[in-house]
């Protein structure tokens, strides 16, 4: 009798064990950037900070770590969480340390390596140095490099992570932030159905209203969200409203350029059903309401995106198709990629 | 001891050959004839204003030295000067041929180059402080403090001088004649510079701290100030 529990608990285990390793990370996961094919070469200057897997593992490490916070309470990912495409999924208005709320809805991260700007204004001409503005914002992290570069070369875990992404232990700036970037430029969402429909490959068929939709996309919405970025990376008044509370004026802000007055950067519409809600201010839950606005709301200025200027007549068929297509963008691959996730807390 | 001598020969003889020589750059921060002293000494500026002066930093780059066969530049060039920081005000430039130069040309602020290139190293290091994160870019240089006659929280003034791009780039050509300057082979000279932060109250315009006492981002009164200061070196 005493032999068959033994025998039990032995099965049960050994069954516990290989459960745990299904959760460890995986030592030979691929740590290679990706151009898909047809792709435009990215802007991204790999030439000055090589991605390795010891560079990344740090750059995620950071990336999860609250540390980087004045209290240790916020870390990037509070706000840019993978299973919505890298954005705080149903925040409008993201907040961070205290709670405090910031004026704009967080972005994605995904196909950054892609981007010559970044923020909704584009005030940040290089990936390696965005990072700097959540660190220092009095309402996300309000920290500075300084303290964090302090705070690190003190830590026995994070001084061995440095030595082996840079080949010395001493924690700087650019170390921090070349490692952030190494991560960030990793987060590359190419497999959507959409995708795999471009490629031919399996997975890739595509419904009759999904085509419709696809159909309707280049029509009306891909001179700005071109493919296959689903952006051209330019920015654009599209007509909405002044929050008379936010009087967010965006791009103008950073050109001082009356001309730049209400524009915001073009995102990214890949994972686009996952990274609700929309716009910068996050004033639209869902895709419903952003075609309701494209077709009835937008607001006439001197400044409006010269495609906007003739009405889009869009019949109810029409934004039902528009969404199914809007949905074979979403790339399950990347939202469940375990390499980008966190095993480290 | 055989070996140790033929070893010192060798290395003495290549010593010798060596026809490089390096510069120790002084740069010591003045208040027009003064020494800087920050936080506790009153000045007066050109519009007859009393102040005290916080904080004084301010960045050098893209040196080079000039004779009549070449011109001779620091790879890398990117020195932050701090009046607080006495560290800062010495550094080494090395490898400079031999020769003498009777020209030293240099930048007050850092080149586009590396306002574009994301996360630099050594004194270009976001960590020193003389970053702007909303609007990309380095704060070239850094004048802060206060005066009665600033109607600002703490009657402070602070002027944050940066930005790259035209119409506002606000990066400083400087020429200094440098008639002594003299390189030896495989020794190290000395060349000493005053930095004058009166300089950026006057010349061309003359600043009413009462009415500019703020400039922190890229834009027509940092490029006055620049124009100011860009005469706040000299050679002594």
């Amino acid at each position: 009798m005493r032999w068959v529990v033994y025998f039990f608990l032995f099965v049960l285990g050994g069954m516990m064990l290989a459960a745990s390793f299904g959760f460890c990370p995986d030592p030979d996961e691929d740590i290679h950037f990706v151009v898909p094919p047809g792709w435009p070469q990215p802007h991204y200057d790999f030439s000055k900070n090589q991605v390795t897997k010891a560079g990344f593992n740090l750059g995620k490490r950071l990336f999860f770590d609250p540390v980087l916070s004045r209290d240790s309470s916020t870390s990037c990912a509070s706000c840019h969480t993978q299973f919505s495409g890298f954005t705080h999924v149903d925040h409008s208005l993201s907040h961070g340390i205290n709670g405090l709320k910031g004026t704009r809805n967080s972005l994605t991260l995904f196909n950054l390596a892609w981007g010559s700007s970044f923020m909704w204004d584009g005030g940040v001409n290089n990936l390696e140095v965005q990072p700097l503005n959540p660190i220092t914002n009095p309402v996300e992290m309000d920290n500075k490099l300084e303290n964090i570069v302090t705070k690190l070369n003190r830590s026995a875990l994070y001084r061995p992570l440095f030595y082996s992404a840079f080949g010395d232990s001493l924690v700087t700036g650019q170390r921090v932030l070349k490692a952030l970037a190494q991560f960030m430029v990793m987060l590359e969402s190419y497999n959507s159905k959409y995708d795999k429909y471009m490629r031919h490959e399996p997975g890739g068929e595509m419904s009759e209203a999904e085509l419709k939709g696809l159909k309707l996309f280049r029509q009306h919405c891909s001179s700005c969200h071109a493919e296959p970025l689903f952006t051209n990376g330019s920015f654009e008044n599209n007509g909405l409203t002044v929050d008379t509370e936010l009087n967010d004026y965006g791009r103008m802000k950073i050109s001082r350029d009356p001309a730049d007055s209400l524009k915001f950067k073009v995102p990214s519409l890949r994972n686009i059903v996952n990274s609700y809600p929309y716009m910068h201010d996050g004033r639209f839950g869902t895709l419903k309401q952003v075609l309701e606005h494209y077709t009835n709301g937008i607001v006439n200025s001197p400044t409006l995106a010269r495609q906007l200027k003739k009405r889009m007549k869009l019949s109810e068929e029409d934004k039902n198709n528009i969404i199914a297509f809007l949905q074979t963008l979403s790339d399950k691959d990347f939202l469940f990629d375990g390499r980008y996730r966190n095993f480290g807390y | 001891m055989r070996n140790f001598l033929t070893f010192l020969f060798i290395s003495l003889s290549f010593f010798c050959l060596a026809q490089d020589g390096s510069l120790k750059i002084v740069v010591e921060p003045v208040f027009d004839q003064a020494p800087l002293q920050l936080e506790n000494k009153a000045y007066v500026d050109a519009h007859g204003d009393s102040l005290y002066i916080d904080e004084f930093k301010f960045y050098l780059s893209k040196l080079r030295f000039h004779n009549h066969e070449m011109i001779w530049g620091e790879q890398q060039s990117y020195h932050l000067v701090d009046a607080g920081d006495k560290s800062t005000q010495t550094f080494v430039i090395k490898n400079i041929p031999a020769g003498a130069y009777y020209n030293f040309t240099l930048l007050i602020g850092v080149d586009s180059m590396a306002n574009v290139s994301g996360a630099n190293g050594g004194d270009l290091d976001p960590v020193k402080g003389m970053y702007w994160a909303w609007n990309t870019g380095y704060i070239m240089t850094k004048l802060q403090g206060r005066s009665k006659v600033c109607k600002t929280l703490h009657h402070a003034f602070e002027f944050h001088i940066g930005g790259y791009l035209p119409p506002n780039n606000a990066a400083r050509a400087v020429e200094l004649y440098t008639p002594g300057l003299k390189i030896e082979a495989g020794k190290e000279s000395v060349l000493h510079l005053k930095a004058n932060a009166a300089e950026w109250f006057k010349n061309p315009e003359t600043v009413d701290l009462a009415k500019m006492n703020e400039v922190n981002m890229p834009c027509k009164d940092a490029m006055r100030v620049a124009d100011n200061y860009a005469d706040m070196l000299s050679v002594y």
